[in-house]
């Protein structure tokens, strides 16, 4: 794979599909641009050699089956090695799921104008999932419709490459939880990108968990378009890999919407996590928190680049973001930037990067209960990130996510300091 | 000697930093022994409970210390508690997500194999902790939340009595249990700590006020002045002090010309 980029731009496009023109346009952007080098600011710390390099294995689907989560029931759309494997039947009223390749020209319209509504074009290997996806599902919650049942969109990928792409669109009133989950630690290359668009007063709880590890290359964002009143919730979950990389664009197109984004990340042996994330307040009166907390152990890397945007008229915005880390090794690392840019007078806004220190009056109250200094350190490190875990609304899944970070956390209890 | 008292302090000096606080104090309690400790503020009686408890910072100079027998003074923060000291903070930390039951429990199972038993089932904690919550007039609800997080000043040192009464300790050191607490928060933390009340374990109480010791009633009050202990009486003492408040010691110290040296020193 030298230079992906050419080669990405030398397959051209499929000019049958519904998505020809705008496949067309990107691919038009994407020949003016350039493969990022160490000294390209937004892949500063991303060695994109490690994607040039790869042997992918070879894909194969046979006897992957879907786990769910404990007690909660969700419907379902799984993705192996970037095919659909079903649609769920009996939708609620008022809900459609078509995939992306075969959206009815009922749908088309609102679905194109739904693609890259809330993804910006410097996202270079957005661009090329423009270009590329085939995989994916467009999302319709018509006005007033709260559906009950979270859909799962499960991504499993053991080789290959794949793309997909996400088109969601909740109209005014509607509310729905979605959760993007992506599983996989075989060499591999997925693009993946999601789009939403949050109606006047609709309210989204939004889940991804970035779970793939090991030599499993996953590049994506999820990117979120917010109109008046409209609300969202959403809280990232990243594991490491050889490379893993997340952009998060959030457009408060209209005034009084509301934001909390909670994000979190585990990273073990050499793995590499970077998330982007762009907050563009647009109108009046909004509101955006956002928690970004990350333990780094063995020789891992972490690199989160935070930019708060606040637009000449966003008057009366509300903004904070910080970011917290702990580390457990020397040789662990991370790059925090925190941006903020203000051009509106009357705002509020908080930024903050730290290397967090271990709280030493909550150590010694939990060991003058007569709990060990090295099992207090443990619980006060996990507690960290279980703090943002705490906040999701949905029980089961707060608890099924508590299961799976506490495993992760399992091979990185020797590095907790003092331990 | 050693026999006889449960926890005995002998010529104890201790310093945070640079400043000594305790002074060579000397304090001998016997199993099932309520004392209480009074005194002005900056007198040295939270520093007492931390340095019983092993809190870093704080150094011991010298004297000594036994509970049960044992020199606390060499053990560890978490060995002390397993030795069966529990102190009571005035000022419990919020520790947000690491949940109290889960916390509890690795306190308990603490407690457990440092007596060779077996950790408890998460079924049994749940139920013993319950009862616990119950008894001090806490929601189970509770439990699931972090450590003391969001926690009202009542609600904290309720908190601290139900830790009391799951690790059933042999000492007990209240320290200031009672401030900030309505009547009623104050009952229900004095009828915890009267439930333990059972002729073996014992209890230090201090407190800047007599309305405490009306529901627990002291064998024993100390007044604890510029680091050591300078009057001991029954029960009676409180009444005294609350009457009289301290500015006998002022008096008593311009009596004593070393007293007043250090006085101007400071």
């Amino acid at each position: 794979m030298t230079n992906w980029l050419t080669e990405t731009v030398s397959r051209g496009i499929d000019a049958s599909d519904w998505l020809a023109e705008n496949r067309r346009q990107s691919l038009l952007k994407l020949q003016d641009r350039t493969w990022p080098t160490r000294k390209t600011e937004a892949w500063r710390y991303v060695p994109l050699g490690t994607l040039e390099r790869l042997q992918p294995a070879v894909a194969s689907s046979a006897g992957y089956s879907a786990e769910a989560i404990p007690d909660l029931t969700t419907l379902d759309l799984v993705f192996v090695n970037g095919e659909l494997l079903s649609l769920p039947d009996n939708l609620p009223a008022g809900v459609t799921i078509e995939p992306l390749a075969e959206v009815s020209s009922r749908q088309q319209a609102w679905a194109e104008s739904v693609f890259n509504a809330a993804k910006p074009d410097r996202h270079l290997f957005g661009l090329a999932n423009d270009v590329l996806a085939k995989a994916g599902v467009v999302i319709a919650v018509a006005e007033g419709v709260q559906l009950a049942e979270p859909i799962r969109l499960l991504h499993w990928q053991n080789g290959g490459e794949a793309h997909s792409r996400h088109l969601v669109q909740l109209a005014d009133g509607s509310s729905a939880t979605v959760i993007e989950q992506h599983l996989g630690d075989a060499a591999s290359f997925n693009t993946s990108f999601a789009e939403y668009l949050i109606g006047a007063r609709a309210e989204l709880q939004h889940y991804r968990f970035a779970l793939q590890t090991g030599a499993a290359i996953n590049i994506g964002g999820c990117h979120f378009n917010l109109a008046d009143h409209s609300q969202l919730r959403s809280t990232l979950v990243g594991f490491g890999s050889d490379l893993a990389r997340l952009d998060v664009d959030i457009n408060h197109t209209g005034e009084h919407a509301e934001v909390l984004q909670n994000a979190i990340y585990l990273l073990a042996g050499k793995e590499l996590f970077d998330l982007h994330t762009n907050v563009e307040h647009m109108r009046p009166n909004g509101i955006t928190e956002q928690n970004v907390r990350g333990i780094v152990g063995d020789h891992g890397k972490a690199v989160f680049n935070g930019r708060i945007h606040i637009h000449r008229y966003a008057q009366k915005t509300l903004a904070e973001l910080n970011n917290r880390n702990l580390l457990l090794t020397r040789t662990a690392e991370v790059n925090t930037k925190p941006e903020l840019e203000i051009y509106a007078d009357d705002v509020r806004c908080a930024h903050g990067a730290t290397v967090a220190e271990m709280d030493d009056k909550a150590l010694y109250y939990l060991q003058s209960r007569g709990v060990s200094e090295v099992d207090a350190r443990i619980m006060l490190n996990f507690g960290f990130i279980n703090e943002l875990i705490e906040q999701i609304e949905l029980e089961p899944l707060a608890a099924w996510l508590q299961a799976v970070l506490k495993d992760r956390f399992a091979s990185l209890r020797q590095q907790v300091q003092g331990v | 000697m050693s026999n006889e008292y449960l926890l005995s302090v002998t010529g104890l000096k201790a310093r945070v930093e640079e400043k000594t606080i305790l002074k060579g104090l000397d304090l001998n309690i016997k199993p099932g022994e309520v004392h209480a400790i009074m005194g002005p503020n900056g007198a040295g009686k939270s520093t007492l409970g931390y340095v019983l408890s092993g809190r870093d910072g704080y150094q011991v100079e010298s004297g000594e210390v036994t509970l049960d027998g044992q020199n606390l003074l060499e053990l560890a923060i978490e060995e002390r508690a397993r030795a069966g000291l529990f102190l009571a903070f005035q000022y419990p930390v919020e520790i947000p997500g690491v949940s109290n039951l889960e916390f509890l429990k690795a306190a308990v199972d603490a407690h457990r194999q440092a007596q060779g038993q077996e950790p408890v089932s998460a079924k049994d904690f749940l139920k013993q902790a319950r009862e616990a919550c119950k008894q001090v007039n806490l929601p189970a609800e509770f439990l699931k939340r972090g450590v003391n997080e969001g926690f009202s000043g009542g609600e904290k040192k309720r908190n601290e009595i139900m830790q009391m009464l799951l690790l059933q300790p042999k000492l007990c050191i209240l320290d200031e249990s009672d401030s900030g607490l309505d009547i009623d928060a104050l009952k229900v933390v004095a009828d915890g700590v009267n439930s333990m009340r059972d002729g073996q374990r014992a209890f230090i109480v201090v407190t800047h006020y007599q309305r405490l010791l009306d529901y627990i009633k002291p064998d024993y009050v100390h007044v604890l002045a510029d680091g050591a202990i300078v009057k001991s009486g029954d029960a009676s003492l409180a009444l005294e002090l609350e009457d009289q408040g301290y500015a006998w010691l002022a008096e008593r110290r311009a009596q004593d010309p070393v007293e007043m040296h250090h006085e101007v020193n400071q």
